[in-house]
């Protein structure tokens, strides 16, 4: 009984691996050579961006396979990209239905489990002042959320585009502060350290044993507020960006926001400032106006369209504008520079989609799924068929850009294969 | 083959034999000589049975599991399970007691009562200390704060509280947002200017009961904030101060209103909104500002003028109070009571809305108003359908298509159309006009006023803040601090330019030093500080009261008659709660409800029925402890808790939707800890029930005999839900593994007991039979509760008996309760001892042990009242060592 419930003293230490690094398989060895591309051959972003509500799926799949496809109206803003992009229909997560698969997205399970972003953020985030950053516009849903660190906990979105920019490209005040806090921190922990080490003297083995768990609590703390030092004494990158007097946040400002966010989350990007994104992108159910038109219900409401042609028709005037947004978001990776000169978007993987399958039942299987930049061969859209033996999961598309990334994964969320079939 | 101690000591795994150490003793020769006679024919050498080897000579109880393996030998022995009946030879009954008598002398000299190590604060006991130090009610730990891992049953138990990197970090930013609140950092009003800020009917946003049309804003309804209201998109005080707030508004009334017009003026409510951002804020939470009036003869706009007091970042909202839709709604219940009215007085309504009601899903609302208007029209309803005499039985629960709601999308169309409505035609916000003190920054200087305390007369810096620490450090570290703590946090503070700058990260140091996030840094017997918050965080998960802290400095906790009287006052202070609520929700697994999703095939469950199974369990177990009625009761009450909803779960009919004493016979199916609803979902899956894991939850938590965790490998066994083989079978083909029977002969009987309890708790006859994939299946439309719905068909019949160990035959939960209630010890033993391990925060040994079945013993002198019970806990020499 005892051995069953002893913690495990490993968890305190944990944070290092997901998924475990399997021998490499006979079979999969072919394909894992394509994906274990030299480091400095790697892609080096990742953005994901999701809607709550989905998209309606046959007006965001094209009827035709491979590249000689015709552009769906949903994607119609995508035209000039369309060579950069990979449609993929069929993956989904098997997983349950209604709102909670928005949970699911990134992770494959409703809760308790790493997101693709963290997995990748941590391997490729140390280098810059945010390992990841988690951005939406205003105040979503309680149940609607797109990151999850290891031990299963919801990241915390910026919603508001002058939090957003203020962490980005800071104000000088919160500077001063954090600085002040950062060096009394320093004398704090030597203080307790003291505390502690007066009492290991007086105490026998068992509460030294647990006073380990402190002491080494205390140097994980210091190498973090290390980091944030070092990050705090270099000057935040200046950047001309004429960012509105007033934040949109109310509900029916969402697609104004949405703009704002993917310029400053490219932004991001271009200064280097993080290299891992996520972006839950808004609309739950207010009202939006498109065009000067007032819509006739909420996005929720017309989500549940009930195969009402008026309807699905204003659903996919919402989802059209969301597609919009994004293109203009890929265009301007596109014209931005990375240090050797190359469009941001080549060596970044972006994945764009929702965790929502067909909205009218909620149902979440054959996810939107579109990918972009880096990584896949671009230009067409995969059907990814969904019977066999081992069937073909959302994961699977993930396991290949974590992989892309460097990161020696086999499994995740149910997933044990890959798609490198797919690599460019 | 001796199966069960075998499988009970394979965790103790004494698969190589202690090495010879200095510090082993040798066996007593008698002692050894029984072990080779009774025991070494299967427990020897590297064929042990199951590796548990009673060959050695020597026994070191410094391995951390001898004392362990020792008192299963004691139990196996004293109980006579051991050597097993089919045994060649059994020991003498003189020999045995012998032997008995000999292990319990070497357990009570080397495993005595006590042994925990410092137990660190966990969150809710974190989260409680910071409010009661710091004077924040509402204080909370972000949601990123790690949870705790739960050891021996209990998430307070000293060894399953780790503390790690991210865990500290987080406790780090906690002290920094604590002592902010008491030592606010130095940031004066920022200078605001004062500005006009235009915002106009098409400047405010929209919540879906009120509408911009032409050059106007349409408020018609007044529901809540988030529904009904509207507010400015574009405008939050940039400072704390005062705002002047211009509104035009008209009263639009027309001759084809359903209501009469109004003679009274139409109400315009402003509130503070906290954010321009769509939150679903109840009305009472908001703080009002005002009130405006509109004529009701205002056909053309009126101006309105009125200063409001807004703190940063607050935006105003806008509510029409007095509207005759959900006027002023306390509660849902008003809104189901103006709708029910309007059914009422609009009979022909009424037949439309029968007729149409599940029509197209997701109807939008001007969609339902016109559709119903043509049914209205089309004179085909028939208006003497006995229906229209009652109102509708369910008023859902927030489905798309309860009747409610497709009532409010008529009645706030129709209001919409042709009123009453109120009419905003123009907004506008000029300020600051002066700058005022938020909320927050009124208490936070309260705060600090009480933190410091008035200086000395004459004192320096140095001493105002070593009096400031002394007092602070003592209650944050729950004993008096020692000079040398305070000089070293007094020197910490020096370290700053100003004494409020200094004290602000010597508060941060105290709130992550090991003295605080550790209670029981002692070892041995406890002294009074320690002994103080023992009980103050065993029976409110919060730090000692004033009262008992002065108790403690006296050195009155020594007297046990003073600790007992203070162990029931607290029981009696509301905080106890926190000890309702943690210890049944651990217990009982009332926690585990949160994640158990019953399956949609099986009944419509929301979450208030899940609350109110929680609240059930809780006022059951808080009155007997406010009655002190017997422990007994906990198996075999007369009354319990229930609201209307959840009473249907017992098949029972109930009058209202609040929680309310009820009583009954006792002896029946439900009623106490083995019929709660709430336990016998927390011991299911949602879908469907499973004999052994009740089985073990009940050997556990009721009998205090947990059996071992099962050997590896050994294939779990699935309920069969095609309904082809009966669990019964199943289990009983997996008690033919004789390696297996000797757990569950004692698991399944007490399993099948409790086969009658379907995963949310109600009664059953027979076994459901699913017949569609939980995704394919229509989701219920109805509230069930007594019978199962679409996707399922009856199954097999349910067959509950369970003949126990000692061959009584239990023929369902009824005869479990008697067969109970005949071994009083038994259930009061096992509560006992999980008091003491939830009080303690350790792993019981057999002194521990020891002293629960004295306690027991004394029942019969004190009295078998729970609260009593608890007292005794308290008064007993485990509690009283670390």
């Amino acid at each position: 009984m005892a051995a069953v419930d002893r913690p495990d003293r490993r968890k305190f230490l944990r944070g290092a691996g997901i998924g475990l690094a399997l021998p490499m398989l006979e079979a999969f060895a072919p394909r894992r050579a394509r994906a274990d591309r030299p480091a400095d051959d790697r892609p080096r972003r990742l953005v994901c961006a999701g809607t709550y509500l989905g998209f309606h799926q046959p007006d965001f799949f094209p009827a035709q396979t491979g590249r000689d496809y015709d552009l769906p109206p949903v994607l119609q803003p995508l035209l000039p990209l369309r060579g950069r992009t990979t449609v993929f229909s069929g993956l989904d997560h098997r997983g349950r239905n209604g709102h909670q698969g928005w949970k699911a997205w990134m992770t494959g399970s409703a809760a308790g489990g790493v997101s693709l972003d963290q997995v990748v953020a941590a391997k490729i985030g140390a280098e810059t002042r945010f390992e990841s950053l988690q951005v939406t516009c205003g105040k979503p849903p309680a149940d609607a959320r797109i990151s999850f660190t290891e031990e299963g906990i919801a990241l915390p979105m910026i919603g508001r585009p002058s939090v957003l920019y203020g962490a980005l490209f800071g104000a000088a005040g919160d500077k001063e502060r954090l600085d002040s806090l950062l060096a009394g921190n320093r004398s704090v922990l030597d203080g307790v350290r003291g505390e502690a080490r007066a009492l290991e003297r007086r105490v026998g083995a068992a509460d030294r044993e647990k006073l380990g768990e402190y002491f080494a609590s205390l140097r994980g703390v210091e190498k973090k507020l290390a980091r944030q030092r070092a990050w705090l004494d270099k000057p935040t990158p200046r950047v001309e960006y004429p960012l509105p007097e007033f934040d949109p946040v109310a509900p029916d400002l969402a697609l104004e926001c949405e703009s704002i966010m993917y310029d400053l989350m490219a932004l991001a990007l271009t200064t280097d400032s993080t290299r891992v994104l996520t972006f839950m992108i808004p609309g739950w159910s207010q009202v939006f106006t498109i065009g000067g038109r007032r819509l006739s219900a909420g996005y929720h409401g017309l989500s549940h369209h009930g195969n009402d042609p008026a309807k699905i028709a204003e659903y996919n005037l919402v989802g059209r504008e969301h597609v919009k947004r994004f293109a203009a978001f890929l265009e301007r990776l596109q014209a931005n520079r990375d240090a050797a000169g190359r469009p941001l978007l080549d060596t970044t993987v972006v994945v764009f989609g929702s965790g929502m399958g067909n909205a009218n039942t909620h149902d979440n299987s054959n996810l939107p799924t579109l990918t972009a930049g880096a990584g896949f061969r671009r230009g067409a859209h995969w059907k990814i068929e969904r019977g066999g033996p081992a069937p073909r999961l959302l994961g699977d598309l993930y396991l290949t850009v974590m992989q892309q990334f460097g990161i020696e994964i086999e499994r995740f969320a149910g997933a044990e294969s890959n798609l490198n079939e797919y690599l460019a | 083959m001796l199966p069960l101690l075998a499988a009970a000591l394979a965790s103790a795994a004494l698969a190589a034999p202690p090495a010879l150490s200095a510090a082993a003793q040798p066996l007593d020769p008698s002692a050894r000589g029984f072990l080779r006679r009774h025991c070494a024919a299967c427990h020897s050498g590297a064929a042990a049975q199951a590796g548990v080897r009673l060959d050695a000579a020597e026994v070191d109880w410094r391995e951390p599991e001898a004392a362990a393996h020792w008192e299963r030998v004691f139990n196996a022995l004293s109980r006579g399970a051991m050597p097993p009946a089919d045994a060649p030879r059994q020991p003498a009954e003189a020999e045995r007691r012998r032997m008995t008598a000999w292990l319990d002398a070497r357990l009570r000299e080397h495993a005595p009562a006590g042994g925990a190590v410092p137990r660190r604060l966990n969150r809710r006991e974190y989260e409680n200390t910071i409010r009661d130090l710091f004077d924040l009610p509402e204080f909370r730990v972000p949601d990123s704060f790690p949870a705790d891992d739960s050891a021996h049953g209990f998430d307070n138990v000293a060894e399953g509280l780790i503390l790690s990197p991210p865990l500290l970090a987080q406790l780090l930013e906690s002290a920094t947002r604590a002592a902010d609140e008491v030592l606010p950092p130095g940031r004066g009003p920022a200078a605001a200017e004062s500005k006009h800020y235009e915002i106009g009917a098409a400047g405010l946003a929209a919540g879906e009961g009120s509408k911009p049309a032409a050059g106007r804003f349409r408020l018609a309804s007044s529901r809540n904030m988030a529904n009904a209201a509207v507010w400015p998109k574009r405008f939050e005080a940039p400072a704390s101060g005062v705002y002047r707030l211009s509104i035009e508004a008209a009263a639009f009334q027309t001759d084809k209103m359903f209501y009469p017009p109004r003679s009274e003026p139409l109400r315009l409510a402003v509130y503070a909104k906290p954010k321009a951002e769509q939150v679903y804020d109840p009305l009472g939470k908001l703080r009002k500002l005002a009130v405006l009036d509109v004529p009701p003869d205002a056909a053309a706009p009126r101006a309105l003028t009125v200063d409001i007091e807004l703190f940063k970042g607050e935006a105003f909202g806008l509510h029409w109070q007095n509207g005759p839709a959900f006027s002023d709604p306390p509660a849902r219940e008003y809104s189901i009571t103006f709708l029910a009215e309007r059914l009422r007085a609009d009979r022909l309504y009424y037949a439309a809305m029968l007729a149409y009601v599940g029509g197209p899903r997701g109807a939008t609302q001007k969609q339902i108003y016109d559709d119903t208007a043509a049914l209205m029209k089309s004179g085909k309803l028939d208006l003497s359908d006995p229906r229209l005499d009652k109102m509708p039985e369910r008023w859902g629960g927030g489905l798309a298509n309860a009747p409610h709601n497709w009532i409010k999308a008529f009645v706030q169309e129709e209001m919409h159309r042709f009123g009453p409505a109120l009419d905003l035609t123009a907004a506008a916000v000029e300020g600051p006009l002066r700058l005022i003190d938020d909320d927050e920054t009124r208490a936070r200087k309260a705060r600090k006023q009480r933190f410091l305390g008035a200086r000395p007369d004459g004192a320096s810096d140095r001493e105002y803040a070593e009096t400031v620490l002394r007092r602070f450090l003592s209650r944050a570290f729950r004993r008096p601090a020692s000079d040398e703590q305070v000089a070293a946090y007094a020197d910490l503070a020096a370290q700053a330019e100003s004494l409020e700058a200094g004290l602000h990260p010597a508060v941060r140091r105290a709130l992550v030093s090991p003295h605080f996030l550790y209670r029981g840094l002692r070892p041995g017997r406890l002294d009074d500080f320690d002994l103080a918050s023992r009980l103050s965080y065993f029976l409110t998960s919060s730090p000692p009261d004033a009262r008992l802290a002065a108790a403690a400095r006296a050195g009155e906790l020594a007297d046990p008659d003073v600790l007992e009287r203070e162990t029931l006052r607290l029981l009696a202070a509301p905080k106890s709660r926190n000890f309702v609520s943690s210890f049944t929700g651990q217990w009982l697994g009332t926690r585990l409800l949160e994640d158990i999703m019953p399956d949609p095939r099986l009944l419509k469950f929301i979450d208030h029925d899940r609350r109110a199974m929680i609240d059930e369990t809780e006022m059951f177990f808080a009155e007997i402890i406010r009655e002190n009625h017997p422990v007994e009761t906990f198996l075999d009450p007369g009354f319990s808790y229930r609201s209307a909803r959840l009473n249907k779960i017992y098949g029972g009919d109930l009058e209202g939707n609040h929680m309310r004493r009820i009583t009954f016979a006792r002896g029946g199916r439900h009623g106490g800890i083995l019929g709660l609803a709430a336990v016998a979902m927390a011991t299911a899956n949602g879908v469907d029930t499973h004999p052994v894991e009740r089985g073990v939850w009940l050997l556990e938590n009721v009998f205090g005999e947990p059996p071992p965790p099962p050997p590896p490998n050994v294939p779990a066994i699935a309920p069969d839900t095609s309904g082809a083989a009966s669990m019964r079978e199943q289990l009983r083909r997996h008690r033919s593994d004789p390696s297996c029977a000797s757990c569950h002969k004692r698991i399944d009987p007490l399993g099948m007991v409790m086969e009658n309890f379907d995963p949310v708790g109600r009664w059953r006859g027979r076994y459901p039979r699913y017949t569609q994939p939980p995704d394919g299946a229509e989701a219920l439309k109805e509230e069930f509760y007594s019978s199962i719905g679409r996707g399922v068909a009856p199954g097999p019949p349910v067959d509950a008996v369970g003949v126990m160990p000692d061959g009584a035959r239990l023929e369902d939960v009824t005869d479990l309760k008697r067969y109970l209630l005949d071994r009083p010890d038994v259930f009061a033993r096992c509560l006992t001892e999980k008091l003491l391990v939830y009080a303690c925060g350790r792993p019981l040994t057999y002194g521990d042990r020891r002293a629960a079945a004295r306690i027991v013993a004394e029942m019969e002198t004190r009295g078998r009242g729970f609260r009593g019970l608890i007292a005794a806990v308290v008064r007993s020499s485990a509690f009283r060592i670390r």
